[in-house]
């Protein structure tokens, strides 16, 4: 039995761990406390004075920045932050919450196991490349397309948050993130390395797969060359990008088939993720296309692009993947934002439609805005009814606008008050009463239903019959239905497809 | 989808000398080597292992197979038998001449290879080790460590081979798995977080190994 050693953090707060490592990084040896609740991470290396300060500041300052304000509980869930600096036996360490129990594989790899990986966390590299979801883990553990597009909502939501308060993250990767696909989860951990623009330079330059272009062409140069480019909030957008990518398309965006430099592969990579990166879908250069023709068969069909083309994302994101992998790739400022990645998404998860094959492996996929929408990545056609309410928002009494925002309906899809409103959107500030459903759609006998269980106000436009709380209204093609009245009230127009 | 793979070969040595509890650990250490890289990602989407052994002659006991395919039956030693590492070199090098994909214009190649090479005691056919050196050298490796074992080890003549010398003092359980994790941890060292001045390094060694360099 390893002895419980306890001390107090520099705040002044007694604390305890066990003396025996649970896990060690390249930096830090970690060690659980006696109830695990929480983790002490002991530094390898001395620390310099200035490393020493941001520390400081990430326990301090930018801690209560981001998690002493209304709504700073939810961000408890999205960053494994570090609360505490101390000091033992001249090493410095830092407390640390423990990872949720989601974020170990409860299942593992497929045939009982096979890989021992059963425990180990869920580190993401796992769910991000085909061969390896569809040859090693057990199916439980893959979760469905609508759950992906979760994860990469929160990891959005995460990196957005660190930005508007000034920081980079600076070393965003599988490695530092940890998902839960199977419930939609994500966690941004490794905030030690915060870069904060003119304050505290970046350690490291990123991991591999991940690194901005204009950090790689540049790495040979000494570090306070003007032209070395370091790791900033542009870099972070890159990495964001890229696995926001790979977690939805489950391949690379960058690594085709082009080779730059047949003699040194170390030189052929730096060229194919720096100076002459290439998006393997570039519409009009074809150079660095992924080789299906040689790809393994359990990378397929995500390695064949022409099958499971970016744009099978939707109207809202496949204009960002453009905006990060064609015109910005090479042009930092022309990077989305992670504030347009997050609101995409938010948006693209309205436009999914469940797929009627109980054996489709991704369960979900956007409507593609025909009259014939197709399971793109299992390929069955949609049958029957299918109502699309499109959004359209009113900034002037009585006249309403197009949100270019649709809701597709599907039995039990809800409405909530941010379809509702368009000043009310479901991120961190949302409010308790406005979590609460408004209102739910239901095929009955061959017809589709709206039901009313929050909204006051909502009236069928065309034959001006207000819908009482608790009524049902009967969806039809071009019908108008007001959600709400006054400032930012929404109002719906219905298009019905039928295939 | 057009990811390289990276070689790793082991050369280990099977001479009369690794009898009994050496050869026992090396077993373990590779089997418990064998599943931490199945543990990473990265190393299963890259990592074809090959494995090598020399006694009074060289054999190529694992050919270059992908990790997830390895399967390692328990290594067996002679009862006695020189350790004829210049053998297994010339052999590495025709397995190397015949494995490695060399990039094309339309396919990416093979990352360089890692060679780690373990062995208790000196080359008997110093000749021929120090003719295939040069040769061996020409195939351009990313890294070549040598791993000296026990008190008959000669690591001036394992410099001549790579200026990666491992001197492990003992021929224990505990020092051989040690420097098979380490091998581990230096094939996946590709795949994380790099420094701001650093090129690629091998993460430190374990605690109980003295790297000479």
């Amino acid at each position: 039995m390893s002895k419980t050693i306890t001390c107090t953090t520099r705040d002044g707060r007694s604390i305890a761990f066990v003396d025996d490592i649970i896990g060690s990084g390249a930096m830090k040896d970690v060690y659980f406390s006696p109830d695990r609740s929480y983790v002490v991470a002991f530094y390898k290396t001395p620390q310099d004075y200035q490393a020493q300060e941001r520390l400081q500041m990430i326990v301090g300052k930018y801690r209560e920045s981001i998690f002493n304000q209304i709504g700073g509980d939810y961000w408890q869930h999205l960053f494994c932050w570090p609360t505490a600096m101390l000091e033992y036996d001249g090493r410095l360490g830092l407390i640390a919450p423990t990872y949720a129990a989601h974020f170990f594989f409860e299942h593992g790899s497929k045939n009982n196991d096979m890989l021992s990986i059963k425990g180990k966390e869920k580190e993401g590299k796992w769910f991000a490349a085909a061969n390896l979801r569809q040859r090693f883990i057990d199916s439980r553990e893959l979760g469905n397309w609508l759950n992906h597009l979760k994860v990469c909502l929160l990891l959005a939501r995460a990196v957005r948050r660190l930005h508007m308060a000034g920081l980079a993250h600076s070393d965003l990767s599988y490695k530092n993130v940890l998902v839960d696909p199977s419930h939609g989860l994500a966690c941004v951990i490794d905030v030690d390395g915060l870069v904060v623009p003119g304050k505290y330079p970046p350690d490291v330059v990123g991991t591999p797969d991940f690194i901005a272009p204009e950090v790689v062409s540049t790495s040979h140069l000494p570090k306070d060359d003007p032209n070395r480019k370091l790791p900033r909030r542009e870099t972070d957008l890159h990495a964001l990008a890229v696995l926001i990518y790979m977690y939805l398309l489950y391949r690379h965006p960058l690594r085709g088939k082009k080779v730059h430099d047949v003699t040194d592969e170390l030189r052929d990579e730096q060229l194919s993720m720096g100076e002459r990166a290439l998006f393997v879908e570039h519409p009009t250069d074809a150079s660095n296309r992924i080789n299906a023709a040689t790809a393994k068969p359990t990378e397929l069909p995500w390695a064949n692009t022409e099958k499971l083309p970016y744009t099978l994302t939707g109207p809202y994101l496949s204009p960002l993947f453009h905006q990060a992998f064609i015109t910005g790739l090479h042009d930092s400022a022309q990077r989305p934002s992670a504030n347009d990645w997050e609101t995409a998404l938010v948006k693209t998860v309205d436009l999914l439609q469940p797929c009627s094959n109980s054996q489709c492996e991704q369960q979900w996929y956007v409507f593609d805005n025909s009259t014939q929408p197709c399971c793109p990545f299992c390929g069955t056609p949609f049958r029957g009814k299918l109502p699309i309410l499109n959004l359209y928002s009113s900034r002037k009494e009585g006249q309403f606008r197009p949100d270019n925002h649709r809701l597709m309906v599907w039995t039990g899809q809800s409405l909530f008050w941010w379809h509702v409103n368009t000043q009310i959107a479901p991120n961190e500030k949302l409010i308790d009463t406005h979590k609460q459903r408004v209102g739910y759609f239901v095929y009955h006998a061959e017809r589709w239903w709206l039901v009313n269980e929050r909204l006051p106000d909502l009236l069928d436009v065309n034959t001006k019959t207000p819908i009482p709380i608790g009524g049902k209204l009967e969806l039809k093609d071009g019908q108008q239905i007001l959600l709400a009245k006054g400032d930012g009230g929404r109002l719906v127009v219905v298009q019905m497809v039928e295939s | 989808m057009s990811l390289r793979r990276l070689p790793v070969y082991i050369l280990l040595d099977t001479s009369g000398s690794m009898r009994g509890e050496p050869i026992y650990s090396v077993n373990v250490g590779l089997q418990s080597m064998l599943s931490a890289l199945r543990q990473d990602p990265y190393a299963l989407e890259s990592v074809h292992l090959s494995i090598i052994t020399f006694d009074i002659t060289a054999r190529e006991y694992l050919p270059l197979t992908p990790l997830a395919d390895v399967q390692i039956a328990e290594i067996q030693v002679p009862d006695a038998g020189a350790t004829f590492l210049g053998a297994a070199l010339e052999l590495l090098i025709a397995c190397l001449d015949r494995d490695i994909k060399k990039s094309t214009a339309e396919a990416k190649g093979d990352w360089r290879p890692l060679l780690f090479v373990m062995t208790d005691g000196s080359p008997s056919d110093v000749h021929a080790f120090r003719q295939a050196i040069p040769e061996l050298k020409r195939r351009n490796l990313a890294s070549i460590v040598a791993c000296a074992a026990g008190p008959k080890a000669k690591e001036d003549v394992l410099r001549e081979l790579t200026d990666r010398v491992v001197m492990l003092d003992t021929m224990d359980a505990a020092t051989f798995s040690g420097f098979l994790k380490w091998v581990s941890a230096s094939v996946a060292a590709g795949s994380s977080s790099a420094g701001i001045n650093d090129a690629v390094a091998l993460p430190p060694p374990p605690p109980e190994v003295q790297l000479v360099l």
